[in-house]
């Protein structure tokens, strides 16, 4: 400890004990914590067992009856197949698509900054604002895509990407696409500045193209970041719930509801809080389990390497 | 949200915060004609009550739910909401400040159907549901009397259509999808009122008596809804919503708008230049076509818990006044609608601007010759669950999406009917 420190405590007596200096630094975080996290996680576990509309203050007391409904729940499963596709979509997006479009970016050096900002910016933008963005752009009569179209004499092309059921998950695709390639990118971008220069000169000494560069020294020294986008994009889609309240709510019929947006259909639109929390409750569980798998491939590859 | 809804109940009402102001909802959205009446209840308000005011909470196109359930969440629900169906839900909760039969007395109103042996609403108007037609279009076509039956109807939109005219306005964004297939039902499965030897379709649907997918009227009408969008639904109209067909109606685009009739309080507003019919629900069943009236039951404001002490006083003070005669023939005049208190001395919508008041009378004229059906909306104890319009609007969607398979779309009426009873 510096001689500095020991004097300044001498000075003002005493030291705090150390119970003391946690209870002040850490209560107020854990406090909030506590009211704004685990007691709603709490009270939602509670409420996922009553049969609770969101207007009372009384929450009969029902049991395993919501889970029980769960099982045979056609609505619920659509949603998680929907969600499911969508995360599909997404996790192989972001985890190759931003890796190869960093690689690209990293030979870039000319207007180096612009370029790179050019991708970053959408990320910026709120999900609500993209959406709208993206809504307007995809409107069948207006939208700028289909005026683009019918401009250059491919009339044909026009569609109607929010309304046509076999479109419409790769609209939401695009736009989460669009919304979040930005930051995927720029994880990788940030990696591959750490890899040795070293490397690359005994590479190209040895004569490797930029094929060879790539899959025997950039792709596995950027496994960790591979490992950390894959989760992340998974997490972003099993949470897709702004793009839908904004752009298709669930339409068309029920084709796009996901599990985020479903939640919030039965629990706000349609008092049924209860239930909602239960399938809050299963779908929670059901992340549980898939981030042990994740965690425990993730230890066995960190081994490997 | 569930910590602050937990704490709620527990004690957590907020209290007068000094500030002189009666809150109210309203559902503006865009349109005008709301806007310009809720501004002179307010100056009403106002002139009479020295040093308080009132604060408009517009709640756009939607009923509120959200809104509503954050307030009781965090204890501080507006003095005043506007309820329509949602009262029950309210009332449910204990969130309401019910009315005595004098104050429906003291305007010459009708007494709504209690809930619960309580009323908790002001009446507003009678408010009727039909088919807005453009005129001119429509006369081009050879048609100038309301098509009787809807084989009639679908005639005629394929006369609009030959004639090279947008035939139907028509937008399955959101609510406004389920416009035509709520028509249909309500003055099908609904056509005759209840009586106590036979009930209404809702109370023999939810005690299971009867069923969507049981019902021969409902394949006709789902069969119909399948042919309408079909052939006139506008290309792209998933992608569009209530704007876009009030815009192609009243651009004089589009022929034809399935739409209640507040659409005739923003006519004057958007200097709409061309005259408007507005006729009744063709039939699908052979009886003669009809209006649906969706004002019977709740169609007005309720008092919340939260107006106590000297904001009860200034509230029920708030709502004595929409009675004004003023303040009233605005309301009409905004919602289109014709007036429902007796001892006020205003009748029914007016207008300076001709095709309004043109759209007025022929409102009025065609529902005093067709008459009026109030569908399912009988009584809060006396209705379809409250995501049945939701539903409606899936179905219509799915039918835009290209399924045509019946037995499916009805199924989804029902589950969700089913559903929806769980939460209630």
């Amino acid at each position: 400890m510096p001689p500095g420190i020991r004097l300044e405590r001498r000075r003002c007596g005493r030291a705090l004990p150390g119970w003391v200096a946690s209870v002040v630094f850490c209560g107020p975080a854990v406090l909030l914590y506590i009211g704004f996290m685990v007691l709603p996680a709490v009270l939602g576990g509670y409420y996922s067992l009553t049969r609770w509309s969101g207007w009372t203050s009384d929450a009969p007391f029902i049991g395993l009856d919501n889970f029980r409904d769960l099982l045979g729940d056609i609505r619920f499963w659509s949603a998680v197949r929907f969600t499911l596709f969508e995360t599909v979509l997404i996790v192989l997006f972001f985890t190759f698509a931003a890796l190869v479009l960093a690689v690209l970016l990293d030979k870039v050096t000319r207007l180096k900054g612009l370029i790179r900002g050019l991708f970053f910016y959408p990320f910026v933008l709120s999900i609500l604002v993209s959406a709208l963005l993206f809504q307007y752009l995809a409107n069948y009569r207006e939208g700028a895509v289909n005026i683009l179209l019918r401009w250059v004499g491919l009339d044909i092309l026009a569609q109607d990407w929010m309304g046509d059921p076999d479109l419409v998950p790769y609209f939401i695709f695009a736009l989460v696409a669009w919304s979040g390639l930005g930051f995927f990118t720029t994880l990788y971008l940030a990696n591959l500045q750490t890899i040795p220069t070293e490397l690359y000169e005994a590479a190209q000494i040895d004569g490797a193209g930029p094929m060879r560069v790539f899959t025997r020294i950039q792709f596995p020294m950027l496994l960790p970041a591979i490992t950390t986008s894959s989760v992340l994009a998974l997490i972003t889609g099993i949470n897709l719930f702004g793009q839908i309240v904004v752009t298709t709510q669930g339409a068309p019929g029920y084709r796009t509801v996901t599990i985020g947006y479903y939640i919030y259909q039965l629990g706000v639109l349609a008092n049924r809080q209860g239930y909602a929390s239960a399938v809050s409750v299963a779908t929670f569980l059901a992340l549980v389990a898939v981030a042990a798998v994740q965690v425990a491939l993730l230890r066995r590859k960190t081994v490997t390497l | 949200m569930a910590a602050m809804a937990a704490a709620a109940p527990l004690g957590c009402q907020r209290s007068d915060d000094g500030r002189k102001v009666i809150r109210v909802t309203r559902n503006i959205g865009g349109r005008e004609g709301f806007r310009i009446h809720f501004e002179a209840w307010k100056a009403a308000f106002e002139k009479q009550n020295h040093g308080w005011t009132m604060e408009l909470i517009d709640l756009g196109n939607a009923e509120g739910s959200e809104f509503y359930k954050s307030r009781i969440a965090t204890g501080d629900l507006p003095e005043i909401v506007m309820t329509w169906q949602l009262a029950r839900m309210l009332a449910d909760g204990g969130h309401l400040v019910p009315f005595a039969d004098d104050y429906y007395n003291k305007f010459g109103i009708a007494l709504p159907p209690p809930y619960k042996g309580k009323r908790y609403t002001t009446q507003g108007g009678i408010q009727v549901q039909g088919i807005a037609v453009n005129k001119k279009m429509w006369t081009d076509a050879g048609i100038t009397d309301a098509p009787k039956t809807w084989a009639d109807f679908m005639a005629a939109l394929a006369k609009l259509k030959a004639k090279g005219y947008m035939p139907l306005s028509y937008g399955a964004k959101d609510w406004t999808a389920a416009m035509p297939l709520e028509y249909a039902i309500a003055t099908s499965l609904y056509y005759d009122r209840p009586t106590p030897d036979k009930p209404s379709f809702t109370q023999r649907r939810n005690t299971k008596q009867v069923r969507f997918a049981d019902e021969p009227e409902m394949r006709i009408i789902l069969k119909n809804l399948i042919d309408l969008i079909e052939e006139f639904a506008p290309k792209g109209a998933a992608s569009d919503g209530y704007n876009e067909e009030q815009r192609d109606f009243y651009t004089g685009k589009a022929a034809t708008w399935i739409m209640g009739c507040w659409i005739g309080g923003d006519i004057e507003p958007n200097k709409v230049d061309f005259d408007i019919d507005y006729w009744p629900i063709p039939s699908m069943n052979g009886r003669p076509p009809l209006f649906l009236q969706t004002s019977e039951i709740p169609s007005g404001w309720a008092i919340t818990t939260s107006a106590a002490g000297d904001r009860l006083e200034k509230a029920r003070a708030a709502i004595d006044l929409f009675y004004d005669p003023h303040v009233y023939q605005l309301f009409l005049n905004g919602e289109s609608q014709v007036g429902a208190a007796a001892k006020v001395p205003v009748k029914g919508p007016q207008s300076t601007w001709p095709p309004a008041q043109k759209f007025f009378d022929s409102m009025i004229a065609s529902t005093a010759r067709y008459g009026y059906t109030p569908g399912f909306h009988i009584a809060l104890d006396d209705m379809p669950p409250l995501n049945f319009m939701p539903t409606l609007a899936a179905v219509c969607q799915e039918i835009l999406a290209g399924n045509r398979d019946i037995d499916k779309l009805l199924k989804i009426i029902d589950d969700e009917w089913d559903a929806a009873r769980k939460g209630e």
